[in-house]
């Protein structure tokens, strides 16, 4: 098990390390460092301006060197001015001779973010607080109705309920956010039908989250992924509720109450276990488009400031984030998988 | 009675000119309020000579209270390198200017008492608020000025629009400020003394980027300085974060020269909803903002409709759509010839653009970038729009098979309005593609794209922006025209003249803008605001400046 859980981390580390690597190439072309130049100067500077910026602030170096900087193996670039030494390492106000030569993410630097101007831990720390306190009411939203859905979907197959619930379901997950999300919006938030329960903007739940601020941005999220999960727990349900010991239970004469309770649920639950974990990543995905429509500013709000100003650093320490929660979770779910279902401890 | 120049001193000949054109009916009432309060004439004399009555707020303003506007939270700079008119807004009450520009078009003093202009308008003569304090008790003086001024003519700053501003204060050779042109005879007296005449002086120092810092905080970023950020301002920073969200609070330990007259909200909050109109909307619907930035396009009605109080600017802002005559595509220049440019615009009706680009929301423009709120507009007669004669033009070029391939941003009216040029020009038998990105990659080229759109802000003269755009080593030149009569033209107008000379030079320009092809402008915004019920000095300004220090909620 140990070995099993450390050989996880040693594919996460690499997984990073490339992914981190493509996205250092990426932003670092030569178009993409010129926007960065322009974002930071002036947006009417001229090829020289830029060049010399460019030059002034480390970014003319080979691209291993400087991704070697940002992973703090190689030393931090240093620059001779008029009014003294200037390099990645010095901090504004800071003597050049204290500043160390290494400053990259080993040494638990991350860098700055050019659009946020701060550093890019705290933000993506706050960030991802944030979208942390949105996930978890999507999930205390979306699992347990997912599963009730699932469950009673399932326990008859192909009764009246079960069509009803299985439209619903198919319905939920075909609509993206982007849509549910506008439709909520101008269902529930405007005056176009003055019902304005809801407010159709986030942004205050940052600081105050309220049932009527935070409701539809949660509620955006958990439809899309409630549908999946329900559809996987309805099919694992329906396998289940066909089993021999099902049947032999039943011509036992248990009541189909305590059937579905105490035999088929627990089995039919180790499915939908898989598919919750893997609906983490899922997520990340969909708060970027939620929390850009209500103007939540999470990790993927932060996300997408980041890559729409070419904001190299940030960029990086979104991409380490994601990888970071896609492998955990799989982690999770692969040694979650291990104390439910006893087969694959002994297999 | 009223003092008629600033100083109490005999008026300027050109103000007594200005008047005399005004009644003569030579002048609009905007352009006289410009020209006569730039040489020093008090606003309220002004509004006297105009025979008008400067509209005052009604109603008593309560003191107290918190406004939370709906604007961009932008990464700042230093004052210098701003470069939107919200990160101005940011400071502005913390970071005071010497002068200030209103929505009437006059300039009235700030951290001057009054200023002096010599007859040929080479000599300035600034004299200093006196009792104005930085809020770590330092007395604010010529000193403070001076080193402004040394900064604001410093061309080695990248990204700095200041040395622009400051024409003949630079010395070409050394980028810096020309020695000996500024001299502080004491505390409160700074004199400017410039090599050739020019009156835009005041007009450049009134604009965003010339806040006003204290002497040892010159280059310095005050948002980084948090509340301890030096200033004349009543306000003090309380918390910015970048996208999200920027408070300011009234200065407790810190008497503004001017609190009888304003810093009446305690606080104030800028809250970055994005750029999209729909979630702006939602923010009011919801009840999050007592103000918002700027209202575009369909949502003037909407708020409208959601009881929220209109506040209407007609500006000298405006889109243009050009080519650029020294873009090369596929080895060729497309639009290095004059009658493809002309085709081009003879081609679109401008009323149409303004219809369907910008909801009717505006006045039409004439292709010559010279507003008729400018002091000096010359009327040209109307444009033919032609789209067999240009079809006919562009066939005589040989460039009828030509595809254009016109940029644009994808904001919402800035990508209408294109999208109108563009259905026009195929109308006229055009090949024509659109290509839309987004503002981060957008202003990456802008001044390089062969066919595209750009948003140009008002400025005060109508000089002003031709020197900044299209001079022949104009820095902004986008449109490749370089035009020797048009530069010497220019020179000519810049210098006072009296109305009638001057705008017989602005005529020229104005003819040689259209000849040439240069571009296709289609109309002048006005500009909305919106408030809720209540909220009193907010009314929409023509260049977007938010003086919040004034800003205050009726009794």
């Amino acid at each position: 098990m140990a070995l099993f859980i450390l050989r996880r981390f040693g594919v996460m580390i690499l997984t990073a390390l490339v992914l981190t690597f493509i996205v250092f190439s990426l932003t670092n072309l030569a178009p993409n460092l010129e926007k960065v130049a322009k974002f930071e100067g002036n947006v009417r500077m001229t090829d020289e301006q830029v060049a010399s910026w460019l030059d002034r602030n480390g970014y003319n170096q080979p691209v291993l060197k400087r991704y070697g900087e940002w992973l703090g193996v190689a030393p931090g670039w240093t620059h001779m001015e008029e009014d003294g030494l200037r390099g990645r390492c010095i901090e504004t106000g800071m003597d050049p001779a204290d500043a160390p030569t290494f400053c990259g993410v080993l040494q638990g630097d991350w860098g700055k973010s050019t659009v946020f101007k701060d550093d890019v831990g705290p933000i993506v720390a706050e960030r991802l607080g944030l979208t942390g306190k949105l996930m978890f009411w999507v999930m205390v939203l979306m699992v347990p109705s997912a599963l009730l859905v699932g469950v009673l979907a399932g326990m008859r197959e192909g009764s009246r309920l079960d069509r009803s619930l299985s439209t619903f379901s198919i319905a939920s997950t075909a609509t993206p956010e982007y849509v549910s999300g506008v439709i909520f919006i101008t269902i529930f938030a405007s005056s176009a039908t003055g019902l304005k329960w809801f407010k159709g903007t986030a942004t205050a739940a940052a600081e105050n989250a309220t049932f009527e601020n935070f409701f539809l941005p949660v509620l955006t999220i958990a439809l899309y992924g409630m549908g999946y999960i329900a559809r996987m727990t309805r099919a694992s349900m329906t396998e289940v509720m066909t089993a021999q010991y099902i049947r032999t239970a039943r011509l036992k004469g248990v009541s189909f109450r305590n059937i579905v309770v105490k035999h088929a649920l627990r089995n039919a639950l180790i499915a939908p276990f898989t598919v919750i974990m893997l609906q983490f990543p899922w997520l990340l995905n969909g708060v970027v488009i939620v929390e850009t429509l209500f103007n939540y500013k999470g990790f993927g709000w932060t996300l997408v400031q980041a890559a729409g100003n070419n904001d190299i650093e940030l960029l990086l320490a979104c991409s380490v984030v994601a990888v970071f929660v896609v492998l955990v979770t799989q982690l999770i779910s692969d040694i979650g998988y291990v104390f439910l279902n006893p087969r694959i401890r002994i297999a | 009675m009223t003092k008629r120049t600033l100083t109490g001193k005999p008026m300027h000949w050109a103000a007594e000119l200005y008047a005399k054109e005004y009644r003569a009916g030579r002048m609009s009432r905007r352009e006289f309020m410009s020209y006569a309060t730039t040489f020093g004439m008090t606003a309220a004399a002004a509004y006297t000579v105009a025979g008008i009555r400067p509209a005052h707020a009604g109603g008593h303003i309560a003191a107290g209270g918190t406004l939370r506007c709906q604007m961009e939270v932008h990464g700042m700079t230093e004052p210098r390198l701003y470069q939107w008119s919200e990160m101005g807004n940011q400071t502005r009450g913390l970071l005071e200017h010497l002068v200030q520009y209103n929505a009437d078009g006059s300039f009235t003093p700030v951290l001057m008492e009054s200023w002096e202009i010599n007859e040929d308008a080479t000599e300035y003569r600034l004299n200093l608020r006196q009792g104005v304090k930085w809020n770590n008790g330092d007395d604010f003086t010529s000193a403070d000025v001076a080193a402004n001024f040394e900064g604001w003519c410093d061309t080695s700053i990248e990204g700095s629009s200041m040395p622009g501003r400051m024409g003949s204060l630079v010395d070409p050779d050394t980028g810096m400020m020309r020695a000996g042109s500024i001299e502080t005879p004491d505390d409160h007296t700074v004199i400017l003394k410039l090599p050739t005449p020019d009156i835009t002086i005041v007009a450049g120092i009134a604009d965003y980027p010339a806040a006003v810092v204290h002497r040892s905080k010159v280059g310095v970023n005050h948002i980084d300085e948090g509340a301890s950020a030096l200033g004349t301002g009543a306000y003090m920073l309380e918390d910015y974060s970048v996208g999200e969200k920027s408070v300011w609070v009234k200065n407790p330990n810190h008497t503004w020269w001017n609190a009888e007259n304003g810093a009446f909200l305690d606080r104030v909050e800028f809250i970055d909803y994005g750029t999209d109109p729909a979630t702006i909307l939602a923010a009011v619907e919801a009840e999050e903002v007592d103000m918002v930035y700027e209202t575009t396009g369909d949502f003037v009605d909407i708020l409208d409709g959601l009881g929220l109080s209109r506040s209407e600017a007609q500006t000298a802002a405006t889109i243009i759509c050009r080519p650029n005559a020294i873009t090369e595509v596929d080895g060729m220049k497309p639009y290095a010839d004059v009658r493809v440019r002309k085709a081009l615009a003879m081609a679109v009706d401008n009323a149409i653009v303004l219809e369907l680009g910008y909801a009717s929301r505006g006045n039409v423009a004439e292709n010559h970038h010279v507003s008729p709120i400018h002091p000096a507009y010359a009327e040209l007669p109307p444009m033919p729009v032609d789209p067999a004669g240009a079809a006919a033009l562009m066939e005589e070029a040989g460039m009828m098979e030509y595809e254009h391939e016109i940029h644009s941003l994808d904001d919402g009216w800035e990508r209408d309005t294109t999208d109108a040029i563009a259905a026009q020009l195929r109308d006229a038998g055009f090949n024509v593609k659109r290509t839309v990105l987004p503002g981060s990659t957008y202003w990456n080229d802008w001044q390089k794209y062969p066919f595209s759109s750009t948003t140009w802000n008002q400025r005060p003269f109508g000089t002003q922006v031709l020197t900044l755009a299209y001079t022949s080593n104009a820095v902004w030149n986008e449109t490749g025209f370089a035009n020797e009569e048009f530069d010497q033209v220019l020179a000519e107008a810049n210098a006072i003249a009296d109305a009638d000379q001057r705008r017989e030079k602005m005529r020229r320009l104005e003819e040689i803008m259209q000849e040439n092809g240069v571009i296709i402008q289609p109309f002048w915004r006005s500009i909305y605001n919106h408030t809720v019920e209540g909220v009193v000095n907010a009314e929409m300004h023509p260049q977007f400046e938010i003086k919040y220090q004034y800003i205050g909620m009726s009794a």
